[in-house]
């Protein structure tokens, strides 16, 4: 396993319900962070299909693994780089049931996925209608190290980025689609995540506009004591790279061992509360 | 939440941009050549102009003059020109009198004393002349009203709200000066008191009854959630006041959605067809 890598933070705008589009734009990108020497790219929420698509998930939504998986694996592949991206997946049992997901493939091919555990229902979002939620958190073992995979709201529940982090993920990745109203947020909560699990936390969101929505960009890999180590541009599609040293994760846990300092007893107690609210 | 006057202060700057690259985004996608709208010398299509000519430039918009014999004020020609002449915007005068007079002689219920019918009138055939010029040169229309107005309703029905896009919808009215303030609108155009001018004289505070200073406030509470006790409290207003801008607000909903329709099918206009929004043409 590598302790040290580059890790480039793709954000792109999609051209909604056009796959072919944002495939390519995909591909594109991938090479240019291979270029950079990065060994993951990772893309923004629902990325292959554009997030704003409404009703037309249900035309959209594919199997995973299914055919777009299989052109990223093979681009993946062909340039040797890990990517993660994110797409309307249909379930295997059922003829339209979607998940909301982010997918992990690597040079070997397909490694994992992850399925949206809190989907926003309130202001300008609707997932809830659209989307069934996932109920396992996602940390998946690769060259990398492990990765923890979660979806933009997820980062308002520190229990789900907490137990990725538990599930050994040094890595975690939030990939986004959020519009500029709740840029505030996004920039705090993102470095709380990293800094209380004392991991590296990469945040991609998308870019342009969508149903008169502007998504905001802003993507950045923070440390795990809460520094940018990489951030993008606001509102405008860039790529950036930042460099993942396992080792600096140590001295931060020793100086802050919130690990260390983790009270089971009291989750029980947010277990029964939250039952009671 | 704290209701003082700046609740409303934005990052005018950053509202620019936004603006800018929405109207410039829908433009370009829908493949038209450029933005048509009404302007009428008042502060909203004055900002609406100039904030589309910044975003796509002045020689891919617009300005329909249009005015008529009734309410016709050589003012609001004036500063809808200088408007024009400052963002570099083309523009056309054209007088509705004739086609509002045709009109009213030929529809067999009109009453001259009814100035609100007569009023909304002028408001749609305005709408008309602006959509012609749309549809004949690939335009897209743009829309100058602001947040205070949808909510409390106070515009016609397929009148001067009728639009492709709407860059100041979500601006309250002081916001709109503040942003046309920003932008280096004239500020005799900023500070020009309000009015819809569908008749001699109207002017839109009076005829709301409340100054757009505190209209905003209430309106601002009530957007985030605020009971009425508690908006008429902070502001030192009567809650009648405050529920009074509340009901007239909710009342209005008929005024921003697409007409109700009672449902029959599986999927339905206004109900649940729900589609992703594509930029338009024509």
């Amino acid at each position: 396993m590598k302790e040290k890598f580059k890790i480039a933070l793709a954000q792109i705008s999609c051209r909604r319900e056009d796959k072919k589009a944002n495939l390519q734009k995909i591909e594109e990108y991938a090479k240019k962070a291979k270029k950079q020497n990065a060994e993951l790219v990772v893309f923004p929420e629902l990325s292959l299909t554009g997030y704003t698509v409404r009703d037309e998930i249900y035309e959209l939504a594919e199997k995973i693994p299914g055919p777009s998986t299989s052109i990223i694996e093979k681009l993946a592949k062909e340039i040797g780089i890990h990517v993660i991206f994110g797409m309307p997946e249909l379930s295997e049992k059922t003829e339209a049931t979607v998940y909301n997901s982010a997918v992990l493939v690597g040079p070997e091919g397909f490694i994992g996925k992850y399925r949206k555990m809190y989907l926003p229902t309130h202001s300008v979002f609707e997932e809830k209608r659209y989307f069934r939620p996932g109920y396992e958190v996602g940390a998946f073992k690769t060259e990398l190290g492990k990765i923890g995979l979660t979806i933009c709201y997820d980062i308002f529940f520190p229990e789900v980025i907490r137990l990725t982090r538990l599930e050994g993920a040094k890595l975690i990745v939030c990939i986004s689609a959020s519009p500029a109203i709740r840029r505030t947020y996004f920039e705090t909560l993102t470095t709380a995540r990293a800094i209380e699990n004392a991991a590296f936390l990469a945040y991609v969101n998308l870019v342009g506009l969508e149903d008169g929505l502007q998504f905001w960009g802003g993507s950045r890999l923070i440390g795990p004591n809460g520094n940018i180590i990489a951030k993008a541009e606001y509102d405008e599609e860039n790529l950036v790279v930042g460099e993942i040293d396992y080792a600096d994760i140590r001295p931060v846990e020793i100086f802050v061992p919130t690990l260390r300092d983790l009270r089971p007893e009291i989750f029980e107690k947010i277990k029964v509360k939250t039952e009671t609210l | 939440m704290n209701l003082k006057p700046s609740v409303l202060d934005l990052n005018w700057a950053e509202v620019e941009t936004k603006i800018k690259r929405f109207v410039k985004d829908y433009v370009e996608n829908s493949k038209a050549k450029g933005i048509v709208l009404g302007l009428s010398g008042g502060i909203d299509s004055s900002t609406a102009a100039a904030l589309s000519a910044l975003a796509i430039g002045g020689k891919k918009v617009l300005g329909l003059l249009l005015p008529e014999k009734e309410t016709y004020n050589k003012r609001d020609i004036e500063d809808a020109k200088l408007v024009a002449e400052k963002f570099g915007l083309k523009t056309e005068i054209i007088d509705i009198t004739p086609a509002l007079e045709a009109i009213q002689k030929t529809i067999p219920a009109f009453n001259h004393e009814d100035k609100l019918c007569k009023g909304n009138l002028k408001a749609r055939i305005r709408m008309v002349y602006i959509y012609y010029y749309a549809n004949r040169l690939n335009l897209i229309v743009c829309g100058s009203s602001d947040k205070s107005e949808i909510m409390i309703g106070y515009f016609t029905k397929w009148g001067d709200v009728a639009a492709d896009i709407a860059p100041l919808m979500d601006l309250y009215k002081t916001q709109v000066r503040k942003i046309a303030e920003h932008i280096g609108l004239p500020r005799e155009i900023v500070q020009k008191p309000s009015s819809p001018s569908l008749w001699p004289g109207q002017m839109a505070e009076e005829e709301i009854g409340i100054k757009y200073e505190t209209l905003d406030l209430i309106l601002y509470g009530l957007e985030h959630f605020m009971k009425t006790e508690e908006i008429a409290r902070q502001l030192g207003l009567e809650k009648v006041t405050v529920d009074k801008v509340k009901n007239r607000w909710k009342s209005m909903e008929h005024k921003r959605r697409m007409p109700l329709t009672t449902k029959i099918q599986y999927r339905t206009a206004g109900f649940d067809f729900r589609l992703p929004h594509h930029s338009m043409t024509h």
